[in-house]
């Protein structure tokens, strides 16, 4: 029953899973936007999913992410069991994502959004707040630096100042992956990043992904551009109408004869 | 880092201005309250300057649920009455001393907040609006109707001010003095103040205004909005609160209607006058529309109308209240001054 019995077994050497879904469903009203979908993401690796527009890509994702609550399925993350929890629990396990419609805090500045990833960092006794003692000025300071570092990491140290809002729509997809880091996460899920660049910043965010991957951090990749798909993921999974199609490597996937019907609207199964 | 960009005049930039001119800010203001009924010396002038400082504590608590979390809370008047008659009923039925049933006033319209908010966790905007704004229908009701707690429509007579306050090396200070009563208020609305600011800008402040901003992206990086919501309500209700323990004190009076609804649209007009998410504009809000009316008796009853298309113009006109008017005329004072320094 397991996702990865049925399934070739992750590139040698053998990896851990980080992530792994059982089950997974989501209803809205009659439509089925999530069916029965499983999955295992390594730890350390880039997984991918792809599948046509309204093939439940982001609802998949706002269920790992527990925005929405599963119908059914249980989720477990490095020995974790999420299922139940709120998506603001689940950060502090180390799961960070970025939305696939901006949601930036467009009134606030650059450097704010991304102090505010820090919220579950914080380490100041209570009383410092209403007296910011010594241990909330090197907390401040601290976060102030580490965002500065954030945003020179995704190439956007001189827009620190600027509102959110007023970034070019690039930039806010950048900003949006600065401030997801900001929570330290173990796996860092986002949602078309590439949707909306232009080719020079698709290379840019192909380049800083890879980055973070070497740094350690395992992604979950939800994206429409194939190029970028095939270019950075180890792992390669295709759902459509909710359910799931197949998952392989990159190479797999693309000699893969259903994705390519899906992908071009032929005649399924 | 900030060097790195001269002369751009950001809200951050602003809200975060150097220690110094905080201290200066803080000590201008308690120098104004100190010599504030040195200048007004008659009842009518001082009266109303008691007025302003509790409005202005309404104004603050009500700006840091509304202006800084994002929650449209029309309950405000409900916790200044829970605060008035909390601290005055156990004044006057249990012989509680002023000073703990001042305490008790503040801890219980802290609780109101927090058991409405929680009541109210999963509701936003105009929804939200309509329950808080219920919760404040409630609450006149029970006022009124409560007859055998709180005497309903004829009221509680001759509350006592605070007692004299007795320092060591001072002459006993005598709150039937309108002065002292107003020094009293006015450093607690300053106290409130200095509580908000000082959470405003701890992480605390970025909290509330992540969830003002967006709510799913703030609990996507670790927030748990519910509970922050909750907090904030119950420091907007708790200051709210406090502002009513003086109230009765003050008044010598407690009837319900100091408490209707319209009274929470007041507060929120000061707020949304003032300038929403800032604190310095709330306080404005507060003292103008205190005076306003006052300084419009002249023209009888003509005095409505003017305060009602004065603030629908800076509805209309300047959302962003005077906060957001000061802020642009000084930005462009800068500028101007800046390019006469360039020729």
């Amino acid at each position: 029953m397991t996702a990865d019995a049925a399934r070739p077994e992750i590139d040698p050497p053998q990896r851990r899973v980080l992530l792994r879904a059982g089950g997974l469903n989501k209803r809205f009203g009659g439509v089925h936007a999530v069916r029965d979908i499983s999955l295992a993401i390594p730890e350390g690796a880039i997984f991918a999913v792809i599948g046509p527009n309204g093939a439940g890509k982001s609802t998949l994702l706002n269920l790992l992410s527990g925005i929405y609550r599963p119908d059914a399925g249980s989720m477990v993350l490095g020995g974790i069991d999420l299922t139940g929890l709120p998506a603001h629990r689940r950060v502090r396990h180390g799961i960070a994502r970025t939305f696939q419609k901006i949601r930036l805090f467009r009134h606030l500045s650059a450097i704010e959004n991304v102090v505010a990833g820090f919220h579950i960092h914080y380490d100041i006794p209570a009383w410092q707040y209403v007296v910011h003692g010594p241990a909330f000025r090197r907390n401040h300071a601290r976060c102030r630096q580490e965002a500065a570092r954030l945003l020179a990491f995704m190439g956007l140290e001189a827009r620190a100042h600027l509102p959110a809002g007023s970034l070019s729509y690039g930039e806010q997809r950048m900003l949006e992956i600065a401030r997801a880091l900001a929570t330290a996460p173990r796996l860092l899920m986002v949602d078309e990043p590439a949707a909306g660049l232009n080719t020079a910043e698709v290379d840019t965010l192909l380049e800083r992904i890879l980055m973070l991957r070497r740094d350690g951090l395992t992604l979950c990749i939800v994206e429409h551009n194939m190029d970028l798909v095939m270019k950075v993921a180890d792992r390669v999974m295709v759902i459509d109408y909710g359910q799931f199609l197949f998952e392989g490597t990159p190479a797999e996937v693309q000699s893969h004869a259903g994705v390519v019907g899906a992908y071009l609207g032929g005649e399924l199964r | 880092m900030s060097d790195a960009e001269p002369a751009r005049l950001t809200p951050a930039r602003l809200g975060l201005g150097p220690i110094g001119s905080r201290r200066l800010a803080l000590l201008c203001a308690a120098l104004t309250i100190a010599v504030l009924p040195l200048v007004f010396t008659d009842t009518y002038w001082r009266t109303n300057l008691i007025v302003c400082a509790l409005n202005v504590m309404l104004a603050i608590g009500l700006d840091f649920v509304l202006g800084y979390a994002g929650q449209l809370n029309l309950g405000q008047s409900a916790f200044y009455g829970i605060g008035a008659y909390v601290s005055t009923l156990l004044i006057t039925r249990l012989g509680v001393p002023f000073w703990p049933a001042f305490a008790g006033a503040v801890a219980f319209s802290c609780l109101a907040g927090v058991v409405l908010s929680l009541f109210a966790m999963r509701l936003r905007g105009h929804y939200l609006a309509i329950a808080s704004l219920g919760f404040a229908v409630i609450t006149y009701q029970i006022l009124l109707n409560w007859i055998s707690l709180t005497q309903g429509p004829l009221g509680i007579y001759a509350i006592p001010p605070p007692p004299p306050l007795t320092l060591p090396g001072l002459p006993a200070i005598d709150f039937h003095d309108l002065a002292n009563l107003f020094y009293l208020v006015a450093g607690f609305a300053l106290l409130s103040y200095l509580l908000v600011d000082q959470l405003i800008r701890s992480p605390i402040g970025e909290t509330l205004t992540a969830i003002r901003e967006d709510e799913v992206s703030a609990a996507s990086l670790g927030m748990n909005c519910g509970a922050w919501k909750v907090f904030a309500f119950g420091v907007g209700a708790a200051v709210a609160g406090a502002a009513g323990g003086f109230y009765a004190g003050f008044v010598g009076t407690l009837v319900p209607d100091a408490f209707f609804i319209t009274e929470s649209f007041t507060i929120l007009a000061m707020v949304v006058v003032g300038g929403m998410g800032t604190l310095i504009g709330p306080v404005c809000g507060a003292i103008l529309l205190t005076l306003l009316p006052e300084l419009l008796r002249g023209i009888g009853d003509l005095r409505l109308v003017v305060y009602g298309v004065a603030v629908t113009l800076v509805v209309l006109f300047i959302p962003g209240g005077i906060a957001e008017a000061a802020r642009l005329a000084l930005g462009r004072l800068g500028r101007s001054s800046r390019r006469g320094g360039a020729r």
